[in-house]
């Protein structure tokens, strides 16, 4: 600075003008080279734009004329002198389509432009301030292009593929390129023939290696020529040349990216194809390095020496330091540690190593090292058995047992699923966007790749299924393959699903193991591990003692449409209607429970209740709306408790020590679980099941003394004490399933059908188990009197009035009365002792009076608005309307409190 | 390998088994259990030789099962790396065989035809130790390795 000043002394005699200008200008120029001498960060940032400054805005124009419209902006701006307030405008080689102007204003900016065809200045954008700067920042892109390095083409037929650099011309900025080429050779022989050829290709030939001789016999001249500089000799075709099968192209540097490219294993096969010689490789492999992770080396690490002197030398890492990795050799007579730069290094493992995969296409699989080919290891990989092939740089040593990627979404490799067609099939292989799915055609192993979203769900319910021998089938029982094309194989049930079983046999290295097949071309073998089995096997032995049709043989067949009513009306007992519904598994086809699945509880001429299998509560559908074919998928343990339950109290008991003692089947569950899961499970829906004394001669296959027995009847007082001190059972309280279930087969027994009257007090074994049904009403807010000889139903009355639920029949509400293969309305006028009712016919009740039994009429389910009675619960008797329904409940407005109570439909009936 | 080696385990038994014969009911469910499994840390179980001890049993609560700590002697066999075996050839396929030595099986890389239901004598090179699985991988590339019967030849 103090030197400055003097060149001003020396101009002192200039006049004023003259010194006012060169101070301008000295003044100008000294802030500059003050900054040039050093400069700090801190003096950046204070060259940095502020809200001060001229704002720069980003203009759009014509595609192609960015440099032509900066040019035009200049000139305007040297003809019309400062009128024009911009400030400067740049055009960007890298950005298409816009300018940049730099102005104060957004009016200056428009006025500039302002008759220029080549910009659109309808939209003039404001480029923030702190992204000014990169707008003009230039990146510098040290792209290091040398012979050999991988790089990938940009625009073109070869577009996105992979090529490898043979020449670089750093100052025509070209590079030669070695490629797989994508020649039509009819197409380049009628375009050398001069035929017509068609102008846009609609496809893209597939890489493939040029083969001369072909050419030739599509009369396209092949010329051989020898390079001039390189000595090299090239097949010239049509301007095209090729060596050694490859397309060898002189490319704009431009037209290439050699940035991150990383070539995967398919694509270096293939160029390694031609020339199989080592070096090619090792060359490849340098690219492979230039684009390995930092800290890729970690201490400890097995490595192997690829380049240079030490060229096979093995050691371990000690050491990384930037690009130098310090090794301990394994040779003796070396130094203790060795510099090695990173890139001559290479990881190394040796058979027998498991390792992990850690990046690349592969990633996340694990397995044993079976092979190591140079830097290509061969593993074994541990889900699917199979081989991977990959670099030695993308995985690591690990003991760690993973099935590499097992999950996308909600699936997971081996699971069950539903797919679009409605095919089903086990995923048996989880690729990167996709599954392989075995399919579950049993005809032949059919597999297809299945994209997420072609699933439809996953199946994971239990289904039971026969085997040819019309033994039961569940999942993880080990069966045998009778027929077909894995005869002869064995292995565990993974999945059942409509007849057709997947089973796993670990010999089985095709699809993952898995097999599919019918259910019916395999056998059981050994028992089955379902611990419903049991009770499956001691029906058919005493099946003589039994009523044939509770096990269902096959899938229930009735009349859909009409409810099955039985000409003897007494014998139906105090239940709604029993027929051969009751007990089974259904699906509710429609309706708001549309998809469920539960168990038939109860049936009433037109709907039926079921028990859901997913939400613990029963619910009212229409019989129309079900589906009884689920009926195969039932598991056999529901049915039998069904057929046995209320004789053998004890029977389900069993269940546990039975699924204990076969535990070693499972290879996946400890046997504990396995024992302490199966009678929690039981106790829930049993209450029977956990306080029930061992009978040891059930065992000895002395069924006469249980079959008839009333002491093991249900309803007698020892089972009662039993039922009541149920620990933990959350059904206690809701008896509706237990009772109904226990009570169940009762109505079919003989002994039942023999018995005079079913509801007589003698009998009250089978009474106080059906307290669901409409014959009996104890305690009827109507005034009822119980009579002495209900006694037996005594004990229970108090708890059906007050919270079991279950429709009654009350006096005044409307019904469909089933009589004479009619269907009438009626009112119900009075309720009888025995259940049935006095009904006058009619809307309104004015018809004749006559006496229907429960079974032969049926509540009128109400509509919104109606006017309803309340049937059960402890607002039974109680009026109202129903001012809503929500599922199976209804909304309803007390008459008297004007309360609204949310109740079950099934519990409110219509009045007239 | 094989070791002899004393093992415990809880055993849960239904009361159904108490009396007299309870010992003999804990021990035969205790094979039933144990042997043919296989734990990654010991390996297979091959036999149980017999009963060091049993333990007080408790009874569990709402089950009305006891638990009884058993310690037991048993046999089992575990592969180690290095180790050399024979096995029978149990599956060939394009990228080598599967073998198995009993309950383990092993798997050997790209061999030169061998045939199914031979036998061969391999050395152990890797072992993947799962909770319920072991599996190998061997090779039968040194002295003395490779096919020791052929049933074909035979």
């Amino acid at each position: 600075m103090h030197r400055r000043p003097l060149p001003l002394r020396e101009d002192e005699q200039e006049d004023v003008e003259a010194l006012e200008r060169s101070i301008q200008a000295r003044y100008a120029r000294s802030s500059h080279t003050e900054y040039d001498e050093e400069t700090t960060d801190v003096e950046q940032q204070a060259l940095l734009p502020s809200v001060r400054d001229p704002k720069l805005w980003m203009v759009k124009c014509a595609i192609g004329h960015e440099r032509e419209t900066a040019v035009c902006l200049m000139q305007k701006c040297i003809d019309k002198g400062s009128e024009l307030q911009i400030r400067s405008v740049i055009a960007l080689d890298h950005l298409k389509n816009y300018i940049y102007i730099e102005a104060d204003k957004e009016a200056h900016v428009r006025e500039a432009v302002k008759g220029l065809r080549t910009i659109f200045a309808a939209k003039i954008m404001l480029v923030p301030i702190r992204e000014t700067t990169d707008v003009l920042s230039v990146e510098s892109k040290a792209v290091d292009l040398s012979r050999d390095t991988w790089v990938r083409m940009k625009i073109g037929t070869y577009k996105g593929d992979l090529a490898q650099v043979v020449d670089v011309d750093n100052v025509r900025q070209r590079v030669t390129v070695k490629l797989i080429p994508r020649i039509d050779l009819q197409a380049l022989a009628n375009k050398l023939e001069g035929r017509e050829v068609a102008k846009k290709k609609a496809f893209v030939p597939p890489p493939r290696f040029m083969n001369v001789d072909e050419a030739r016999e599509l009369h396209i001249r092949v010329e051989r020529r020898r390079n001039s500089i390189t000595g090299d000799y090239f097949e010239n075709i049509g301007g095209l040349l090729f060596k050694d099968g490859f397309l060898y192209k002189t490319v704009s540097m431009k037209s290439i990216s050699a940035q991150n490219i990383k070539p995967t294993f398919d694509e270096l096969e293939k160029f390694r194809t031609p020339s199989n010689d080592g070096e090619g490789e090792m060359v490849g492999l340098s690219t492979l390095f230039a684009n390995r992770k930092k800290n890729h080396f970690l201490k400890g690490d097995a490595v192997i020496v690829v380049k240079g002197d030490l060229k096979n030398l093995k050691g371990w890492v000690e050491k990384v330091e930037e690009e130098n990795v310090y090794i301990r050799p394994e040779m003796k007579g070396l130094p203790k540690t060795l510099a090695v730069n990173e890139k001559e290094l290479c990881k190394y493992f040796e058979p027998g190593n498991h390792v992990k995969v850690v990046s690349g296409t592969k990633e996340g699989a694990t397995g044993m090292v079976v092979k190591v080919e140079q830097h290509v290891l061969i593993i074994l990989s541990d889900t699917t058995k199979e081989h991977i092939r990959v670099f030695a740089d993308d995985v690591v040593e690990s003991s760690e047992v993973t099935t590499g990627v097992t999950k996308i979404g909600d699936y997971e490799l081996h699971d069950l699923v539903l797919l679009d067609n409605n095919s089903f099939g086990v995923i048996i292989r989880v690729e990167s966007e996709a599954f392989q799915v075995l399919k579950g055609v049993p005809e032949r192993p059919e597999v297809s790749l299945v994209k997420l979203r072609e699933i439809k769900c996953k199946l994971d319910k239990k289904f039971n299924v026969q085997d040819r021998y019309r033994n039961p089938v569940s999942v993880k029982d080990v069966v045998r393959i009778l027929e077909g094309h894995c005869k002869g194989k064995q292995g565990p049930v993974e999945h059942i699903y409509k007849g057709v079983l997947f089973v796993y046999d670990r010999h089985h290295l095709e699809h993952a193991g898995f097999i599919c097949v019918k259910a019916d071309s395999c056998c059981i073998v050994g028992g089955s591990r379902s611990n419903g089995n049991r009770n499956g096997d001691s029906f058919s032995r005493f099946g003589s003692f039994k009523t044939p049709p509770r096990v269902p043989p096959s899938p229930r067949r009735f009349a859909r449409g009409g409810p099955p009513f039985d000409s003897n009306g007494r014998h139906r007992g105090g239940r709604g209607g029993h027929d051969a519904l009751i007990g089974t598994t259904v699906k509710i086809r429609q309706g708001p429970f549309k998809g469920y699945r539960g168990r038939v509880v109860d049936i009433k001429g037109q709907s039926v209740r079921v028990e859901l299998e997913s939400q613990m509560k029963v619910v009212t559908v229409d019989r129309n709306f079900i589906s009884d074919n689920v009926v195969i998928s039932t598991p056999t343990r529901d049915t039998s408790r069904y057929g046995m339950g209320s004789e053998t109290p004890m029977h389900p008991s069993r269940t546990p020590l039975h699924s204990y003692m076969t535990p070693v089947r499972d290879p996946g569950a400890t046997p504990i679980h396995d024992g302490m899961r199966t009678p929690m499970h039981d106790r829930a829906w049993n209450p029977y099941a956990p306080m029930s004394p061992p009978r040891n001669n059930w065992e000895e296959g002395n069924p006469a003394s249980w079959g008839t027995s009333p002491q093991y009847q249900p309803g007698s007082p020892p089972s009662r004490a039993y039922e009541a001190p149920t620990p933990g059972s959350g059904w206690a309280s809701t008896p509706g399933g237990n009772y109904s279930e226990a009570g169940t087969p009762r109505d079919s027994n003989l002994a039942y059908a023999n018995a005079p009257s079913p509801y007589m007090p003698s009998t009250p074994s089978g009474q106080p188990m059906t307290p669901s049904s409409g014959s009996y009403i104890p305690g009827t807010p109507g005034g009822q009197p119980m009579t002495p000889g209900t006694g037996g139903l005594d004990i229970m009355s108090p708890v059906i009035g007050a919270d079991n639920e279950g429709p009654w029949f009350m006096s005044d509400i409307l019904v469909n009365v089933h009589k004479s293969g009619g269907e009438t309305l009626g009112i119900i006028q009075e309720v009888l002792q025995d259940g049935s009712c006095k009904v006058g016919l009619g809307s309104n009740g004015s018809g004749d009076t006559i006496i229907v039994m429960p079974s032969e009429m049926e509540i009128v389910p109400p509509r919104k608005s109606d006017k309803i009675k309340i049937m059960g619960g402890s607002l039974r008797g109680v009026t109202g309307k129903l001012i809503g329904v929500d599922g199976t409940d209804g909304i309803v407005r007390i008459d008297d409190s004007l309360d609204v109570k949310i109740l079950d439909l099934v519990m409110l009936a219509k009045l007239p | 390998m094989f070791f002899h080696i004393v093992l415990e385990r809880n055993m849960q038994l239904h009361p159904r088994h108490f009396g007299r014969n309870l010992r003999e009911n804990l021990v035969s469910k205790l094979m039933k259990d144990v042997e043919g499994t296989c734990s990654g840390r010991h390996g297979f179980v091959v036999a149980i030789t017999g009963i060091e001890n049993v333990g007080k049993g408790l009874i569990r609560d709402g089950t009305g099962f006891v638990t009884f700590p058993v310690k037991y002697q048993c046999v089992v066999f575990r592969p180690f790396k290095g180790e050399i075996l024979e096995a029978a050839v149990t599956m060939v396929n394009k990228m080598g065989f599967f073998a198995e030595a009993g309950p383990v099986q092993i798997f050997v890389s790209n061999h030169v035809k061998i045939q199914k239901d031979s036998e061969v004598r391999l050395k152990i090179i890797g072992t993947r130790v799962d909770a319920t699985e072991i599996f190998c991988i061997g090779t039968i590339k040194d002295d003395f390795l490779g096919v020791i019967n052929d049933p074909t030849t035979a």
